[in-house]
């Protein structure tokens, strides 16, 4: 069920580019608008759809799995925190449901470029990148040497 | 120099007729691309499909107030201060591009028509406006080319791989980029530079109007169509998106 976009409706922002992790969300470069550039890639997981701002972007059901004339449509309110679905079936049915995505504030939870880039010298430490504080905790839980099994002299 | 005529100029070596014929020529050329595009991508016939759609999909009948309504809100909203961008950087380019060349445009125009020649003095007024006009579309333009086209910002292509999407930016640049150098020139007083100058203006400015049919010119005419569409559907529950969406937009 890939994606597509409805060109009319695409300002050409780029999110999906952006967010797309199969990377086949491109530019086309007559329009300039997004397109997908590989459906057979796109492992339907939603996110362009949910990051457009516009709405543009809609997911086609293969016509052996889903008839024709449905529809599925999302929009994710930052405002709300909330992900809202309107399932639409052939026989003229409607449903919509919406549920809670987080319960922090959008936008509250710092990226990886917010951080300081790390040192040469971090190369040498047990840690990742960004922790301990990257983790909201002071230091990482460690075994001391005296807690470590003793081997066999 | 900014509040002198730059048209009027020109009759020392072009008669002021051929650049009113100029004119009529290039209004008869985006009408005729613009006719073109439409008939190309079927755009006329996909609306009306789309119409008839969502009129069968409504769940209610908008009254012609509502309509009326809907009407003034995409015109104050879409057109005149380009809410449809989510990015703020690219709404402040295009309002700048949109302004600017609306200005340079019908200034253009009035100067050629009514202020022909020296025989009928300018008001400063005019060819100021046409100068801000200039500037506002070169800033809006270039920072638009150089730093926000979505091809180079987020697909990672190199600024001077020129698509065919490139072809409405780069004319414009270039009507407007050489409109003013051209002002420039002439004010020096050298003729023969002065020539070459208003040529590369005419070229491009002969390449922005003439290529409607295959650039993004007509946008201008269609967007605010499609704008007033979607604010119908949503208005009239057409629209396939989840309702709790429409009831607050």
């Amino acid at each position: 069920m890939p994606t597509f976009v409805y060109m009319t409706n695409c300002d050409g922002c780029g999110e999906c580019v952006d967010i797309c992790p199969s990377d086949i969300m491109h530019i086309d470069p007559t329009h300039r608008r997004a397109y997908n550039i590989e459906p057979n890639f796109c492992w339907e997981c939603y996110s362009c759809v949910k990051a457009c701002p516009q709405n543009a972007i809609d997911v086609r059901g293969y016509s052996d799995f889903a008839p024709l004339g449905h529809s599925v449509r999302t929009i994710r309110d930052e405002e709300k925190a909330t992900i809202q679905w309107k399932i639409k079936f052939r026989d003229g049915r409607e449903k919509n449901f919406e549920s809670p995505i987080r319960t922090t504030p959008w936008g509250s939870i710092k990226s990886a470029s917010d951080y300081e880039a790390p040192g040469q010298g971090d190369i040498n430490s047990q840690e990742l990148a960004h922790e301990p504080a990257g983790l909201n905790i002071d230091e990482l839980p460690a075994l001391t040497r005296d807690q470590l099994k003793q081997g066999v002299m | 120099m900014f509040t002198s005529n730059p048209f009027a100029e020109l009759s020392a070596f072009l008669p002021a007729s051929a650049m009113q014929i100029y004119i009529v020529l290039m209004i008869i050329a985006v009408f005729v691309g613009t006719v073109a595009d439409m008939l190309h991508k079927n755009s006329a016939k996909y609306f009306a499909q789309r119409q008839k759609k969502s009129q069968a999909a409504a769940t209610r009948k908008l009254s012609g107030g509502e309509k009326a309504s809907l009407a003034i809100k995409t015109i104050v909203v879409e057109v005149a201060t380009a809410g449809e961008f989510c990015n703020v950087q690219r709404r402040i380019s295009h309002l700048m591009m949109f302004y600017g060349f609306i200005t340079y445009l019908v200034t253009t125009i009035i100067m050629i028509f009514a202020y022909p020649t020296h025989a009928t003095p300018t008001p400063a007024i005019i060819p100021l406006l046409w100068n801000i006009g200039v500037i506002l579309l070169l800033i809006g333009g270039y920072w638009f080319f150089f730093l926000l086209r979505v091809n180079v910002a987020k697909d990672g292509q190199p600024v001077f791989r020129l698509v065919m999407a490139d072809l409405f930016i780069v004319t414009l640049l270039g009507s407007a980029t050489f409109a003013f150098a051209w002002e420039i020139v002439q004010a020096s007083g050298d003729l023969t530079a002065t020539k070459i100058v208003f040529g590369f203006y005419i070229l491009f400015t002969t390449l922005l109007f003439g290529s409607v049919r295959w650039s993004k010119l007509a946008h201008m005419f269609f967007k605010p169509v499609v704008a007033f569409q979607r604010r119908v559907e949503e208005a009239s529950g057409a629209s396939s998106l989840p309702s709790t969406h429409n009831e607050r937009s």
